[in-house]
């Protein structure tokens, strides 16, 4: 363990030709399959998908219009299984219509930071010298601002509204990736095997491309994995401050705004919405914890126990 | 160290210039140009061409940059374009106000999560590990304002415990009572954000301090367990731990727009989001540019308790990482 | 017939793993007579480091622990002993020297406090009493000005230094016994001579017995009384430094030996290697743990594990073989 080199070497012909070890990415399925949270999260998130695809289908009532005789009625009347909202809106449809709006923020904001970031964080990292400089300088102030005041700053001046909230979320959350595309890349430009296919001529963007960022990937898939559930947080806050989605659309976040005014007469109201954020959002983060754990090649199989004066 | 401050600083303002820069542009960039935004669309062409040449919207970019620029060095922020209120007697007050909040909640989830994460980063995988790790869990996939607003429901509405809002009862304005009732509600949501990241940060930062070969020198000495943890392992411990804090002084003006939105309470981050929506350029700068410079003096802090806390880091040589 | 300061029967060390026990030593047996110096010599993965982990109990707290077997300190076992008992030994009676000098030493304190710790510790001295001590073990180890030194961080010290200072720790209460686990493997190759000359010497001065653990078959002779050789967890060979280099009874041995460049006045020939990896130790072949890269393997050694046995020359050795083969270069 703590030994270095020893004086006799071996060929490796006198143990049996081991097998040839499987990927990464197989062994990190194997390893993603076994963790229990990492699956429920996985099933639990297939499972929001499935019903916000369907849900032009399966949606009891048109989630924008209400009827007007029937405002606030209770969770379990006829017809309305968890009751409608002081418009006379059914509640379970508009949450089914929420999960596609919020979803669909999620995992759009998540390819775009990666696609922002990663591209920032390569060059940065390959490049070096001024560019490296500015991009980093750029990330500093991009982090002196508080994100959410960036939004709200932006939103405000601009237009709220959803393909807007999208754009400016991607837009201002990409530092973290570029970071660690830069960091990876910082490790790997100087690596052999890089110094070998620059000698054959392969270009820059051949070796970004091909080498570098094929190394960088797990990490990067683990980073957009959360990043999906931040973006989800994210478009429920800016929604419930009025920033978001806009009527007729509706989004959990949304839902929650109108809930917190009519506090008093259904409280449930509230509760529906943030049980949907909390749960799609606790699945994404045991998906990527999971994928972390599986994907790390550092990561040891065995975890010794600490086992203090028997 | 003289050298490292006046660079430090060089370095700061420069960082200050350029969000100062953003954010005007920014405002600027709106559709229909700063106009549009900043008067009334019931006025005439006539006065409105007027209005923009008194408040010399009709100047080029860089000269109106500069006169607020000029007008800041002198302390003032500028006037709101509604019923012309000086910027600073808008922002000052809330910005006591939110330190309140935010300051109360800092410190209760410091009191608690920094001894917490340590003691279960000496029972790895124990109860109080899984508990904490169970809140973690909870409390960064749940938003915080829906968490406020069940909060109020339960304690305000139902229970009638706690005030539902606000930061004092009418009437009770000062009252140092009626304050800390008013702040616990609040101060829970944000201290159980705050929570969730600083146990797990304590803990992993003390389980890789466990794990040096310098923790396995001080047992071999025969030093009992409380020293090697106290001693050997605290010490080094807290070096990144302080540094985070540092780094998060910022969150003391600026975390709250949400929970400051939910409770209503009269805070930098609500009085933000207010301004955004009526589109008061002037105060949105000058909240953009407080919050600045407590980024870069928390980075400030950060790097000379960095150079205290750690006898290896010498600032001037190593230090200026980050901004 | 005088009692062995240290005495080791057949322990079993490892770890606890999802998988269940994981053994790092097995059964491993030694002897260290007072002022003797003895060296367990492998290469990486033989276990040796386990080995010294587990005398020292230092094991149980990197997620491992003794299996079985006894370890004998002064008479008494302390394999069993609990950890509030072993703090009073460790650091006092018996003392460890680590392989990296520079992560052996707490980066936020001054040596000389590092030092002085250890006498507050187990000597009961007070601030300034245990701070002239310290000063004093510095100028021991050949540190020159060792008031100023004293007062310095690791950071600011050569890993030479670093070392020095470990072992003026390791000194400083008069310990019976330093476990040494390969004391200059992280050092420039001109420092590793002076760290290990500063050993000899303090062993004849001092007259303290010495661990030493390597895989330098040339560390080993410069300093060590008696040799053993690890190999997969087990020893393989033990006997006098004389012994075991003009006498190897072990093939294993041997191959050490002759990968060791320019030993036996060959130069420029092809340098030895013995074929084959060392197998993991939680999957040895049947019979003798050697065999898949023995060259004299029998049908013997393929069905019984041989035992450490006394074999002609005097020292013992775990293998079947009456007589090794002198063979050609």
């Amino acid at each position: 363990m703590s030994d270095t080199a020893a004086p006799v070497t071996g060929t490796g012909r006198a143990t049996a030709p081991s097998k040839r070890p499987p990927g990464l990415w197989a062994t990190g399925w194997k390893k993603f399959s076994r963790n229990p949270f990492a699956m429920t999260g996985l099933v639990v998130l297939a499972f929001f998908i499935v019903i916000s695809l369907l849900a032009p289908w399966i949606a009891p009532h048109d989630p924008a219009r209400g009827d007007m005789m029937l405002p606030n009625l209770p969770a379990g009347s006829e017809g309305y299984w968890l009751g409608t909202d002081e418009l006379g809106r059914d509640i379970l449809s508009r949450l089914l219509y929420s999960g596609r709006i919020s979803l669909l923020v999620g995992f759009s904001v998540a390819i775009g930071t990666v696609i922002i970031g990663t591209f920032i964080g390569a060059v940065s990292g390959y490049f070096g010298g001024w560019i490296d400089t500015i991009f980093m300088r750029f990330v500093d102030v991009m982090n002196a601002i508080p994100l959410l005041f960036l939004n709200i700053l932006v939103l405000a001046i601009f237009k709220a509204e959803f393909y807007y909230m999208i754009l400016i979320l991607a837009l201002t959350g990409w530092m973290g990736v570029a970071r660690l595309v830069r960091g990876t890349f910082l490790q790997l430009r100087e690596m052999q095997y890089v110094e070998a296919a620059r000698a054959i001529g392969v270009s820059n963007w051949g070796i970004i491309i091909r080498h570098l960022l094929r190394n960088a990937t797990a990490p990067i898939i683990v980073n957009a994995t959360l990043m999906v559930g931040g973006a989800i947080l994210s478009e429920s806050a800016l929604s419930y401050l009025g920033l978001g989605v806009q009527m007729p659309d509706t989004s959990w976040g949304l839902m929650l705004s109108n809930a917190q005014e009519f506090m008093l007469v259904d409280p449930l109201q509230a509760v529906y919405p943030g049980m949907c954020i909390l749960i799609v959002v606790l699945s994404v983060n045991f998906i990527g914890d999971g994928l972390r754990d599986a994907l790390d090649p550092r990561k040891k199989t065995v975890k010794p126990r600490r086992r203090l004066g028997k | 160290m003289t050298e490292y401050l006046i660079r430090r600083t060089l370095q700061s303002v420069l960082v200050l210039l350029l969000i100062t820069i953003v954010t005007f542009l920014l405002i600027h960039a709106a559709p229909g140009g700063p106009k549009t935004i900043f008067l009334s669309p019931n006025l005439s062409p006539e006065v409105m061409e007027q209005q923009a040449e008194n408040m010399g919207l009709n100047d080029p970019l860089p000269v109106q940059y500069f006169r607020w620029l000029g007008d800041l060095t002198q302390g003032d922020f500028g006037y709101t374009f509604k019923n012309n209120l000086p910027v600073g007697d808008l922002v000052w007050p809330t910005l006591g106000n939110t330190m309140i909040l935010m300051g109360s909640a800092w410190f209760l989830a410091l009191v608690i999560a920094i001894p917490w994460g340590i003691y279960n980063s000496t029972r790895e995988y124990g109860f109080s590990d899984q508990l904490a790790s169970f809140i973690a869990y909870i409390g960064f996939a749940m938003p915080t304002f829906w968490f406020g607003i069940i909060l109020q429901e339960l304690f305000a509405l139902k229970w009638d415990l706690l005030p539902l809002s606000d930061m004092y009862s009418m009437g009770k304005e000062g009252d140092l009572g009626d304050l800390v009732l008013h702040l616990i509600l609040p101060v829970t949501v944000l201290t159980l954000g705050f929570l969730a990241g600083y146990v797990k940060y304590s803990r992993s930062s003390m389980l890789e301090v466990l794990d040096q070969d310098y923790i396995r020198t001080a047992r071999a000495k025969g030093l009992g367990e409380r020293k090697v943890v106290f001693r050997h392992a605290l010490r080094n411990a807290l070096i990144p731990i302080i540094t985070i804090l540092g780094l998060d002084l910022p969150i003391l003006v600026a975390g709250a727009a949400l929970t400051e939105s939910v409770f209503n309470w009269p805070g930098m981050g609500r009085l933000f989001l207010q301004m955004a929506t009526q589109r008061e350029y002037s105060v949105l700068m000058a909240i953009t540019l407080i919050i600045a410079v407590f980024v870069i003096i928390g980075n400030l802090i950060a790097d000379l308790l960095y150079a205290i806390v750690d006898p290896r880091v010498k600032l001037g040589r190593k230090g200026g990482a980050g901004a | 017939m005088t009692q062995n300061l240290l005495e080791v029967r057949n322990l079993t060390a490892g770890f606890e793993t999802e998988n269940g026990f994981v053994k790092a030593t097995d059964r491993v047996s030694l002897s260290l007579a007072q002022g003797q110096t003895l060296c367990i010599v492998g290469e990486s993965g033989s276990g040796k480091s386990v080995t010294s982990l587990a005398i020292m109990r230092l094991i149980d707290y990197a997620g491992g622990f003794i299996e079985s077997g006894e370890v004998l300190f002064k008479g008494e076992n302390i394999a069993g002993k609990k950890q509030q008992d072993m703090m009073r030994i460790r650091g006092s009676k018996m003392a460890m020297i680590f392989q990296d000098p520079m992560s052996a030493l707490n980066p936020v304190f001054k040596v000389g406090e590092q030092i002085a710790e250890s006498l507050r510790t187990h000597k009961k001295l007070g601030e300034k009493q245990a701070w002239a001590k310290a000063v004093d073990m510095l100028r021991l180890v050949g540190i020159p000005s060792p008031e100023m030194r004293a007062h310095q961080y690791p950071h600011e010290m050569s890993g030479g230094m670093c070392q020095r200072v470990v072992i003026a720790m390791a000194l400083a209460c008069d310990p019976e016994l330093i476990i040494a686990d390969e004391p200059t493997t992280a050092l420039d190759v001109t420092v590793q001579a002076q760290i290990l000359d500063l050993l000899a010497k303090l062993k004849r001065e001092l007259k303290t017995s010495i661990l030493l653990i390597t895989h330098d078959m040339g560390v080993a002779a410069e300093i060590a009384d008696r040799i053993a050789v690890m190999y997969a967890g087990a020893i393989v060979e033990e006997g006098t430094v004389d012994q075991v280099f003009h006498n190897p009874s072990h093939p294993y041995t041997v191959g050490l030996l002759r990968s060791i460049p320019g030993l036996d006045g060959e130069r420029g020939g092809e340098l030895y290697t013995i074929k084959g990896t060392i197998p993991s130790i939680n999957d040895l072949p049947t019979g003798c743990r050697f065999n898949p890269r023995c060259p004299h393997v029998m049908d013997r050694c393929l069905r019984e594990e041989p035992p450490l046995m006394p074999g002609k020359n005097g020292q013992r050795a775990a293998c079947w073989l009456e007589e090794l083969p002198k063979e050609g270069a």
